[in-house]
């Protein structure tokens, strides 16, 4: 400041100090993605229901449970994308899963049947642990030791079972994906999912720890975190949601089956389910709901345009033209906050 | 990292690999080579020799488009599918003479390109989504061009001067696609170091903010990046197609992880600004002759992946503990 003593009304000039932000707006700049995403499922899921002259429980149970195995591989990839990394093995390690329950599980009674299941996820964890731990440990981008591990767990799947196979107990399908007219199970799972472990993590020292690896890896490890252990968890968890969807698959669909190109297919709708779901790829930002509500989305598509009588094959066409389109107004949007 | 407490002799082998890693990767081919013909002693033959050029050269084109896109930090996966659309539009306009035909299947590599490099370039959107949206698409529209009456269906009869090209032998050991590999290998490493758009791409993937602020348009090094990217998988997909005799909707997808792997066993760092084009030849070359290796060996289908990734993790890993080039 100047010599001049009295406070000169100049100072108004000077940049205002920033106005607080209202509930409202902050709700708009956290969560306005998803409820974009949710509103637009919406319109979907109406939409469909006008091309059914009778949609109910068999149509609402069909969509929750055919979906519900992406839904989990876009869990799985957005914890990962959060802490900062990127797993292109998801999909691999859903059909290594499969593959292992299916084997396991054929011709066994009940309990048994869900002791493999509880076994299968946890060595979904394991493995997915392991691949971050090379990730951590070797310092080779995330994106090559998952494209290596993917191949490793698709060869895995093929000594498991080399064909289609296995099998399943019954009421292991009905408990986790229901019968053809009950929608109920695998809604329940899902959200029972979300509110009993992701909701605690996020909320958990480490769910935050995950965040700020993500945001800022030379940040958070300034401020005291194990950024390696931090990583590697969010890989754990990112193999519970992979071991669960593979268990999905196995109770979806009553076998197994070892194609590696399932699972290539899988992990790549599972990014481009993050993207639509509103998770930044760059890390440390996004919620598990959003890449949840657009794998639902993803999965709708096929099945509208085969309500509007079109070749179902143009559904991969509109998949990748939204996929592209709202990214492309996700980075217009972005553009003027990073030119400030 | 640890080099500081090296003793002198393993110092001046890392210092080697990090100015020279095309040295290194000479090495591990040769001694990759040497221990399949052991197992194949066809390989020693000039036949062998030409069996590895002819099928290295159009994993090294994939790869050298896979190079350019990770030198600016990003990538392409987009390129198989681009290949195999580039492939049937040339098939399928294979009445209208080789000129029509092989310009056509290029412009397709234009449009793509020009696509992705809009995304990419101008609207910022991260090149692995922007490219598998990009994927999403093409196949799409190759699949719904081949069913019924589609535009793509009945393209069977591929173009002679693509097997001749393709498959052709110019003499000895030599296949005649080597001719256009070399070509395209000398415009790379020449344009990477020597000209003005090859130092951008290299600047804009080391550090894109100083970039901006030096005055280089970025938009315009991407979209250069990604249109000579899709240009370079129509030809590696025209390749294919005249050495497999056919054309199929996914007959180069089992390329795109290879020619990704390629890229990082060549040196070239995902993260961008590192690498070059003369590592990558060595990473397609010691990638086929893996595969062959691994072939000859009699394993099953299942082992072969598992020992392809680990080897592929492997080299990934001695090269990032050797050069201290970590990620992040």
């Amino acid at each position: 400041m100047t010599a001049t003593p009295t406070p000169a009304p100049k100072a108004e000039v000077v940049t205002p100090l920033p106005r607080p932000s209202s509930r409202l707006e902050r709700f708009v700049r956290r969560q306005g993605w998803v409820v974009g995403v949710a509103l637009l499922l919406g319109v979907l899921v109406l939409w469909r229901s006008s091309q059914i002259p009778a949609f109910g429980a068999f149509e609402v149970r069909g969509i929750v449970a055919g979906t519900m195995t992406l839904a989990l591989l876009a869990m799985a990839q957005t914890v990962i994308v959060i802490s900062g990394g990127i797993d292109l093995s998801v999909g691999a390690m859903m059909v290594l899963t499969n593959c292992i329950a299916a084997r396991l599980m054929l011709e066994q009674d009940l309990g048994p049947v869900v002791l493999v299941a509880v076994l299968v996820v946890v060595v979904a964890m394991l493995l997915s642990g392991l691949i971050g731990t090379v990730a951590v440990v070797s310092g080779v981008p995330d994106i090559v030791v998952t494209l290596a591990a993917s191949f490793i767990l698709a060869g895995l799947a093929l000594i498991v079972l080399d064909g289609p196979g296995g099998g399943t107990h019954p009421r292991f399908q009905e408990l986790l994906v229901g019968g053809f007219d009950e929608p109920l199970p695998a809604t329940l799972w899902l959200a029972g999912i979300f509110l009993v472990v992701w909701v605690p993590f996020k909320r958990s020292r480490l769910g935050i720890a995950t965040y700020a690896v993500g945001s800022d890896r030379a940040a958070a490890f300034l401020s005291g975190l194990n950024v390696g252990r931090t990583r590697i968890a969010a890989y754990v968890l990112g193999g519970f949601f992979s071991g669960l969807a593979g268990l999905v698959t196995t109770a979806f669909t009553g076998s197994g089956e070892p194609r590696a190109s399932i699972g290539a297919t899988a992990t790549l709708t599972s990014v481009a389910a993050v993207v639509l779901g509103g998770v930044a790829l760059l890390g440390g930002s996004g919620t598990l709901l959003g890449p949840m509500l657009a794998a639902f989305c993803l999965a709708l598509i096929p099945a509208l345009m085969l309500g509007l009588g079109w070749d179902p094959n143009y559904a991969e066409v509109a998949r990748g033209v939204i996929i592209i389109v709202v990214v492309m107004i996700g980075g217009l949007l972005q553009i003027p906050r990073r030119a400030r | 990292m640890s080099t500081a407490v090296a003793d002198p002799a393993i110092r001046d082998w890392r210092q080697l690999l990090v100015d020279r890693p095309a040295v290194a990767l000479t090495g591990v081919l040769l001694l990759l080579y040497v221990i399949t013909g052991l197992f194949a002693p066809g390989m020693f033959t000039p036949n062998g020799v030409r069996s590895t050029l002819l099928l290295a050269c159009p994993l090294a084109i994939l790869a050298a488009s896979q190079t350019l896109c990770m030198l600016t930090g990003g990538i392409d996966l987009s390129t198989v599918m681009t290949a195999n659309f580039a492939a049937y539009v040339a098939a399928n306009q294979s009445g209208q003479g080789p000129v029509v035909a092989l310009g056509l299947a290029l412009c397709v590599g234009l449009a793509v390109g020009l696509v992705n490099g809009i995304g990419v370039g101008v609207f910022k959107v991260n090149p692995l989504i922007m490219t598998l949206g990009m994927a999403s698409v093409l196949l799409g529209v190759v699949t719904v061009g081949l069913v019924g009456d589609g535009f793509l269906s009945g393209s069977t009869r591929l173009l002679p001067v693509l097997r001749t090209v393709a498959s052709g032998t110019l003499f000895g050991p030599v296949p005649n696609n080597v001719v256009v590999w070399a070509l395209v290998g000398a415009g790379l490493i020449f344009g990477l170091s020597r000209t003005g758009l090859g130092r951008a791409i290299y600047a804009v993937g080391d550090n894109p903010i100083a970039c901006r602020l030096a005055g280089v348009r970025i938009w315009q090094v991407l979209l250069a990046v990604y249109v000579l990217s899709a240009l370079l998988a129509s030809l590696g997909g025209l390749l294919f197609s005249g050495i497999s005799g056919s054309v199929g909707p996914d007959q180069t997808n089992a390329y795109l992880l290879p020619s990704v792997a390629a890229a990082v066993i060549g040196g070239t760092s995902i993260l961008g600004g590192v690498g070059g084009y003369t590592g990558t030849i060595l990473g397609a070359l010691i990638l086929t002759v893996l595969n062959r290796l691994l072939l000859t060996l009699d394993t099953t289908e299942a082992f072969r992946q598992i020992l392809y990734g680990l080897i592929v993790l492997a080299l990934a890993w001695v090269y990032v503990r050797l050069t201290g080039q970590r990620g992040s």
